[in-house]
This record gives structure tokens, sequence and C-alpha cells, in this order.
């Protein structure tokens, strides 16, 4: 080789590792998310399929580029998953925690009981230098209870609404069904998600629809006996039972109701039980449930999403493709207000983030556009599902508003 | 609001007590007669249980053997509990072991949610859709089971005690250690023996809690745990006929309270009906002869 | 720094928790009413802050009397039984207040959000601390200062004459009693202490975490609090610190790298920590070893 060739074949190689170098540089800025749900007691499956779900979705997005940064760098999400175990004390320890670190935001909790004292510790609003609430934005993915997004301007959920999805399904159980006139509920009375469901939701929006509601029977979340209770509901005469209970007492109850031979024409069940809980506990007594669910794999993206979750060893359901939605909903926001993600930016980059997603009016959804309402909760689409041998089918998609 | 249905409810009640006391004469076995403070007994009963559902992974057990089962899952883990909680502790720190057995609650209730992901498992169950009439009132069948059961269990725990060596060797080993020591019974022997069995009865009464729930959850350590508590301390310590007898009242009075009160207050009555019978009748329902705890 | 100021709160309420049992402990019976007691502290100290406006420190001193005058009501037909039957007899008694507290309810507007208890829901924005813009510092010394105020008393407690009456109780009834000492008079004592102690902590739980709700007051916190006197030893108050310390400091945080694992150890490491040390962390031999440490040599022989 002459020395001009030699010279060019040099200056090629310093050109490429040059590039190389600078790509491997940009690649090493990391935004930071923290994760946290319970990961102990009867919710531990809720807490897997978050962490599974986070972890899946960060890596969806760095696997395709990862994320554009403020200065045009890009940079990749790393996802830190806490076990807050369901527990207030824990979840205002680990947001702690997370707050005093460099993360610019955390996604969960699960648990309604974490989710409104932690709510309480954060800054209620905005700017207000007199408020020593905790500075950093928190984005639901499981809380379902009533209304807490409220509680600070930091605060948002990305849970399903069910207010909208009950007044749904008891709308289409009406026009379905003609001949069925009356509902009978039964309530977990001592869980805050169960009992405000049927008395706020299930009960006003079945009255709404045109039912006449004949009252509801109680019972407690770890009971065990139901045979007063099913003997109340079969005294009724309802055509169609709604069951505001979780997994555990609703078996309870189905299995109590096939022991009295209590056979309602229709079942409608809680948001959170259309998981694979309830089809491992009871498949045969619950089969023909109706359960209004944000999370149904209708469509490419809900399929792709469950798959690459399957992948991190979870199992895709509402509250969990609530955690992969949020991640991106993240990456969209980082995107649009430019966060830096640079060590000295930490503070800054949360303010971006809370302001980018009170900004938002709407956001991707694995089933369609979710709707952000002005109180940081979420209207997200949603699909009836219908437990049919031993699985959860989709039994009706509402037409998109 | 009817006189029918008020005995129905009752009924109800008295028959789901079958459960109670099936776990309770474990209970009153291991503090009365033994006086040693195993706040583990329930979660390892009902691991035991869990355990049994292992075979069903492999082969389609019938209910019956897997009834079984469990009562031998239960016996390990109570020999486990008493080599980890009773055997090295010295007599005379009388809250170690009490501590210990909490910590071991913990631990088999975590393996037990690690297990399962916290979600609840169907149990086999034996004529658990058969209900019997009784002219107006109709009873479960699986509980009358249930019931047949505890009867059993009772009458076999009597026949040990009272009629074999073991019996006579744990009765002495509770009352005097030291003279039984003297005596040449082996205490290490005997303690664990004891544990094996009661942790046996305790398995198969996890068993039956299944069966009549129809569903195992973690949900359910903290309850039977509680009810275990008070059914002994009703049917008094020690008293294997008055866990039985106490098992079914409970079971009777929740009902009652329930259809008379509503279910938010249900237990609060049970609180006050164990507090009634703490201040006026300590001994419980069959106080036996001592008294002295 | 945020975290460890936040950690050191929940250290000290858990210390004031297991500083209740503990009292009740040395006079030799077995409590579980923690979880009560913590409840009624928790509660009227809210609703005074929230609803009466008033300030957090006469707040936590009502609800601490409030909880001593229930303690010490409860106390005479409980201390008809011992051992193991006033452990039911206290469960009972937590349980029925944590159920009190599910049906009970009292909601007033403020602003435009409605506040009080409201049975099953809870007892939403207790923000008395966040709103008067108390820095997590500042709660975290106002914690320290109750635990302090309430450790130096037993710790004064036991070196007077009351201690090693408490002590004797416990040791031995006959004994004491034929030395003339009245064993209910004690017995109830500690048992309003027990309830003063377990008010104020369950108060600042309250103002810590700013919502509380009956399923907080469990068996599980009862247990808790008895674990950590147990766990510490009952020769000295700092043993009842240290297994705080261990216990929510190590266990509970600390062990937080180990992901899953942290919660199968935590009841493993409590059966090994009770093997190995069955009189606690701090027992009687250690605190006199560690007391000659710390005063050092020369001391007499």
């Amino acid at each position: 080789m002459n020395l001009r060739s030699r010279q060019l074949a040099f200056a090629c190689t310093a050109a490429v590792v040059a590039v190389i170098g600078t790509g491997a540089f940009a690649e090493d800025r990391v935004v930071k998310i923290a994760g946290f749900n319970g990961k102990t007691g009867v919710g531990r499956s809720f807490g897997l399929n978050a962490e599974a779900a986070m972890f899946a979705a960060a890596d969806t997005i760095n696997r395709s580029g990862g994320v554009k940064l403020g200065d045009g760098a890009r940079g990749r999400i790393e996802v830190t998953f806490y076990d807050d175990r369901c527990n207030a004390e824990e979840g205002i320890s680990v947001i702690r925690r997370v707050t005093s670190g460099d993360a610019v935001v955390a996604i969960g909790p699960g648990c309604s009981n974490v989710a409104e004292p932690l709510y309480g510790i954060l800054q209620k609003k905005v700017g207000d230098t007199s408020d020593s609430g905790l500075q950093m934005p928190v984005f639901t993915d499981g809380a379902i209870k009533v209304g807490l997004a409220k509680i600070s301007e930091w605060a948002f959920r990305n849970v399903p609404n069910e207010q909208e999805m009950y007044k749904a399904l008891f709308a289409w159980l009406r026009a379905q069904h003609p001949d069925l006139h009356t509902v009978y509920g039964g309530v977990e009375e001592d869980f805050a998600h169960s009992r405000s469901t049927w008395y706020a939701v299930m009960k006003e929006r079945a009255k709404e629809a045109g039912f006449e509601v004949k009252g509801e029977t109680k019972w407690l979340l770890a009971d065990t006996n139901f045979a007063t209770q099913v003997r109340e509901l079969k005294a009724a005469k309802a055509d169609i039972v709604a069951l505001a209970a979780h997994p555990f007492t609703a078996c309870g109850v189905l299995k109590e109701m096939r022991r009295q031979s209590v056979k309602p024409k229709v079942i409608v069940g809680l948001t959170s039980a259309s998981s694979l809980e309830t089809l491992r506990g009871c498949a045969a007594q619950a089969e023909g449930t109706y359960i209004p669910t944000s999370y149904a794999p209708v469509t490419k993206e809900a399929a792709a999403a469950a798959e690459a979750t399957a992948r991190f060893n979870g199992s895709a359901d509402l509250h969990s493709m609530g955690a992969w939605e949020n991640v991106f909903i993240i990456k969209q926001v980082i995107e649009s207000e430019a966060v830096l993600a640079k060590p000295d930016t930490v503070a800054a980059d949360r303010r971006k983030i809370r302001d980018g997603l009170a900004k938002l009016k709407e956001t991707d959804g694995l089933l369609g556009k979710s709707v952000r309402t002005p109180d940081r909760e979420a209207i997200k689409p949603f699909v009836f599902v219908q437990a049919s041998a031993g699985q959860w089918k989709v039994a009706h998609t509402p037409t998109a508003r | 609001m009817s006189a029918l249905e008020l005995a129905q409810a009752v009924f109800d009640g008295l028959l789901f007590g079958a459960t109670y006391a099936v776990i309770g004469i474990g209970f009153t076995l291991i503090f009365g007669v033994m006086h040693k403070i195993n706040m583990a007994y329930a979660a390892a009963s009902l691991a035991g249980a869990y355990a049994a559902l292992l075979i069903l992974l492999f082969v389609q057990a019938p209910a019956l053997v897997v009834f079984l089962l469990a009562g031998v899952a239960g016996g390990v883990i109570g020999l486990v509990i008493y080599v980890c909680c009773f055997r090295f502790m010295p007599l005379a720190a009388p809250l170690a072991p009490l501590m210990a057995t909490i910590g071991m609650l913990m631990l088999i209730d975590e393996i037990i949610v690690h297990a399962t992901e916290g979600m609840p498992l169907p149990y086999p169950a034996l004529f658990d859709n058969v209900m019997l009439q009784l002219g107006e009132f109709t009873l479960r069948g699986d509980l009358l089971l249930v019931f047949g059961v505890s009867i059993a269990c009772m009458a076999l725990m009597l026949l040990l005690l009272y009629r074999t060596r073991l019996g006579l060797a744990t009765r002495a080993v509770a009352q005097q250690p030291v003279a039984a020591q003297l005596c040449g019974v082996r205490l290490t022997r005997v303690n664990a023996l004891t544990f094996l069995l009661t942790g046996l009865f305790g398995g198969i009464a996890g068993a039956m809690i299944g069966a009549s729930v129809g569903t195992l959850s973690p949900l359910l350590i903290l309850p039977v745990t509680i009810k275990g508590l008070i059914v002994t301390v009703i049917g008094g310590l020690g008293s294997i006929p008055g866990a039985i007898v106490a098992g079914l009242l409970v079971g009777a009075c929740e009902n009652l309270f329930q259809f008379l009160r509503g279910v938010t207050e249900r237990d609060i009555y049970v609180m006050l009906l164990l507090f009634v019978f703490l201040v006026f009748r300590p001994g419980g329902i069959f106080a036996p002869g001592r008294g002295r705890d | 720094m945020d975290f460890y100021f936040g950690l050191a709160q929940t250290l000290g309420v858990h210390t004031l928790l297991g500083l209740s049992v503990y009292i009740v402990l040395l006079t030799g019976q077995l409590t579980l009413a923690q979880a009560g007691f913590a409840a009624i502290g928790a509660y009227v100290a809210g609703m005074l802050t929230v609803i009466a406006g008033w300030h957090i420190v006469p707040a936590l001193a009502a609800g601490s009397l409030a909880t001593s005058l229930v303690a010490c009501a409860v106390a005479f037909p409980a201390l008809r039984v011992r051992g193991l039957m006033l452990a039911v007899a206290t469960i009972a008694f937590g349980e029925a207040v944590r159920l009190f507290f599910f049906n009970f309810d009292y909601q007033v507007w403020k602003g435009d959000i409605q506040v009080g208890p409201l049975g099953g829901e809870g007892f939403r924005q207790i923000r008395f601390f966040p709103e008067n813009g108390w820095s997590t510092l500042e709660v975290m010394l106002f914690v320290w200062a109750c635990v302090a105020l309430v450790m130096a008393a037993l710790w004064w407690t036991d070196r007077s004459r009351a201690g090693a009456v408490l002590r004797a109780v416990g040791e031995d009834e006959v004994a004491a009693q034929s030395v003339g000492v009245n064993l209910t008079a004690v017995k109830v004592s500690a048992m309003t202490a027990s309830g003063a102690i377990a008010g104020l902590g369950g108060g600042l739980y309250a103002h810590y975490t700013t919502h509380i709700e009956h399923a907080n007051f469990t068996l599980g916190l009862a247990t808790f609090a008895i674990a950590y006197p147990i766990l510490g030893g009952l020769s000295s108050v700092f043993g009842t610190l240290a297994a705080v310390v261990f216990i929510q400091g190590f266990l509970v945080e600390g062990l937080r790298f180990l992901g899953d694992w942290r919660n199968l150890l935590f009841g493993a490491l409590i059966v090994l920590a009770m093997n190995l040390r069955p009189r606690g962390l701090l027992d009687a031999a250690t605190a006199a070893r560690l007391k000659r440490l710390l005063t050092g040599p020369g001391g007499a022989p």
C-alpha cells in the first residue's frame, strides 16, 4: 500500500472509531424510572405482572432506539422495581427512597390503600412553597379506588374508569336482554375498592340503565361462609346478580350459589376479577360472568404487549397493561417536554414530566386512545369479557366515542 | 326477618362451626395440654393442605387421598416447627418460642404466597354439592362430613392421650417436665412425637377447611388462627370436647350476630362474647379440674 | 437524606409501639392490644387536627390521654386472666376496636372535599405536617423528641422503686404479693401506661402517613409491637430500640436489595434470632458488658 492509501485507510478507521465512540457515548444516557407494587400477600401476582410489564416495555423501547432527549441525544430507559408489600408505611418509604435518588418518575402503586397515603405526602399544589410535600410525579397503573388523583397535583392515574365501564355494560345488558329487569348486588364491605364500586358505581349505573336494584347483601374480604347471604340473594329472585368482590370471596359466593341452586340469568363481576385468579379458583362456577375490562388481546398492540410481558414471565391483564402503557406515555412526555436526564437536572426533569402529564388530553392505550381528564384521571377504552370454558373471551367491543 | 330464617341462619352457622371445631381441637391440645404457645399452628395446618395439592400435579388423586396427604404434610411441618422453635429453647425464656413461632408463621405465609403467587386455589371436596332437607331446613352435606371428621379426631385424640403410653408421657411432660425426665421419659422424643401428631390432625383440619370453603388462600391464615384461639379459650384450655362444642357455638353465634346486626358488626359481638366468657367463666365451657394457666 | 429521615420517623413510631408492650411485659403479661390502642390514638389525634383544627401537640396529648383511659377501663376485666387467656383477650379487644373504626363515620366539609373517618374507606387528608410546612427532618426530630421523652421516662422508672415493683410482679406474683405489692394496681398501671404510649405512637402514625384505615391496625401490627421487646430483650429499653432498628431498618429496608428473597428471609431470620439469643438481642449479660464497655475499665471488678 502506498502512503496515500495508508493515510486514507487511517483516516477512514479514525472516522469510524469516532462515530462508534460518540455513538456509544450518546447511548450512555439513562432515564431512570422507578416502579413499585405489592409483591407479597394475595396481591403478589399483580406486583409480579406489573414488574414484568414495565421491564418488557422498557426493553421494547430500548430495542427500537430508546428515547429522544432534550439535547438531541438518545437515552435508554432503566426500570428499578420496588416491593411495597401493599403496606402504606412501606409505600411511603419507597417513594421517599425514590425521591432521594435520581429517578424522574415513579410508576405505581398497585394497592389503593397505599396510593391514598402516598398521594397525601406529595406536594398538594405545584409551586406552593409553604407545602413541604414531595415533588415527584407519581403515575399510577393499579390503584383503582375512585377519585384519588385529586389529592395532589403530582399524582396521575391511568386506571380504568369504572363509572364509564359499568354505565356502558348495564346499558348494553339492557339492550341485549330486554326481558331482564332486576339487579341484586353482593358487596365486599371491608375493602375500599369493592365497596365504593358497588355503592357509587354499579348500583347507580344499573338504575340509570333502567334496572330495578332490589338491594344488596354483604360480606367481608376474608369471609368463608356465605350461606345467609346467598339465601338473601335467592329470596330476591333478581335477574342479574352483580358481585363487587375479589376472586376469593367471589368464588366462595358462586360455589354457594351452585349449592343452593341459585341461577341468575346474568352475573356481572368486578373489574379486578377479570384476571387469571378467578379462572384458577372457580372457572366452572364463574362460567358466563360478564366483566368490563380495559385489557383484552384484541388489537395488534395489545397482543404484542402480552407477548413481550410473557417473555419477562408476567401475564397481561388490565393492571399490568396499565403499567406497560404508562412507560410508553412517559416516553412520549419525555420527548415532548425535552427532558434532559442528566445527573444535575433531576428536579427540573421531574417538574417537566409532571407538567407534560398534566398537559396531555389523550394518550395511546393498547385498545385505542384514552382520554385524560382535568383531575388527572383517565377514561380508557374498554371491552366486555365473558368467562367461557376457562378463559376470558371478548363478548362485546363498545364502539369508540 | 322470620323465626324460620333466623333458625336457618343459626343452623348454617352451627354447621360451619364444624370447621372451627376441627382446628380447635388441635389448638387446645397444643395450648392446653402441652402448654406450648404455637402461633404457627393454623398456618402449618393450611400449609399441609396446600402441600397435599402437589400430588394433583402428577396424578388425578381422589379427594380422600389428598386429605390424608394433607395430614402427612402437616405432621412433617409440625416436626419442623418443633425443631426450629422449641427444641433448642431454654425453659427459662418462655417468650422466645412464642416469638419464634410468630416468625415461623410469617415464613410459612410467605412460602405459600411465593408458591401460589397469592392466588386462591380450588380444593377437592367430598359431598360439596349435597344439600340435605330436614323439614323446613336445608343442611350442607359436606359440613356434616367435617363434623364427623372432628368427632373422629376427638375420639382418636382422647384415645391417644388417655390410653397410650405416649399420651401418658405427653401429659407427664406437660405437667412436670423434670419429674417426667426423672421417670425416664425422653423429653425431646415425646415432644417431637406430639408435635408430629398434632401436626397430623392439623393437616387434616386444614384440608377440611379447604374443602368446606372450596378454595385455599393465604387470606385464611390469620382468621383461622384467631378463630382457633377464640375456640380454645371458650371451650376451655385443654378440653377436647370443649373445643368441639365451642367451635359449633362460635359458628352459630357468628351467623346469629350477622343476621341480627349485619356483617360489619358481626365480629365485634363475637369478641364481646369472648370477653364475657373470660370475665365470667375464664376456665371455658368445660373447665378442666386444675384451671391454673 | 430525605429517605433516611423518613425511615427514622418509622423507626421512632415503631419504637413507641414496642415500648408500650415493654412496660406490660415487665409485669409478666403478654398483651396484643397495641393495635387497638394505636388505632384510638390515631383516630382521636387525627380528628382533632383535621376537624377541630388543633395544633399537633395538644392533639397527640389528647389522643394519648383518651387511649390511656380506655386502656385503664379494659385492664380491669382483662387482668382477671393471665398468660394465653390474656393474650387472647387482648387480641379480641384489638379486633373489637378495629371493627369499631370500620363502622365509624364522621364526615365534615373542608373546602371542596369531605374529611373525617369514613368507616371502611378510612380517614384521609391528615395533612398537618405538609400543610404547615414541616420538613421531613423537622417531623423526624419531633417524633424522636417524643420517643426520647418516653424512653427517658421508662429508663427513670426502671431505676426507681416503681421499676423494681414492676419487675417483681413479673418475676413472681406470689412473692410480690407477700411483700405487700398490690398486684391489680401494678398491672392496671402498666396497662394504662401502655395505652398512653401506644396512643401517642398511633397519633404520630396517623400524621406521617396522612391516611389511616381500620386495616392498618390489625393483629399484624400488634405482632410487630410485641416482637420488638421480645427480640430486644427485657433488661433495658435500648433492647427494644435495637430490635426496631434490626427489624424495620435491616430486615425491611436494608434487605431490599435481595428482592423477592427479603420476604422469605424475614420470618426465617426471626426464628434464627430467637434460637441464637432466646433472651433477646440485649439480654442482661450483653447489657452489662456494654455498660462496662461504655463506662470504661476502672469500674468495680
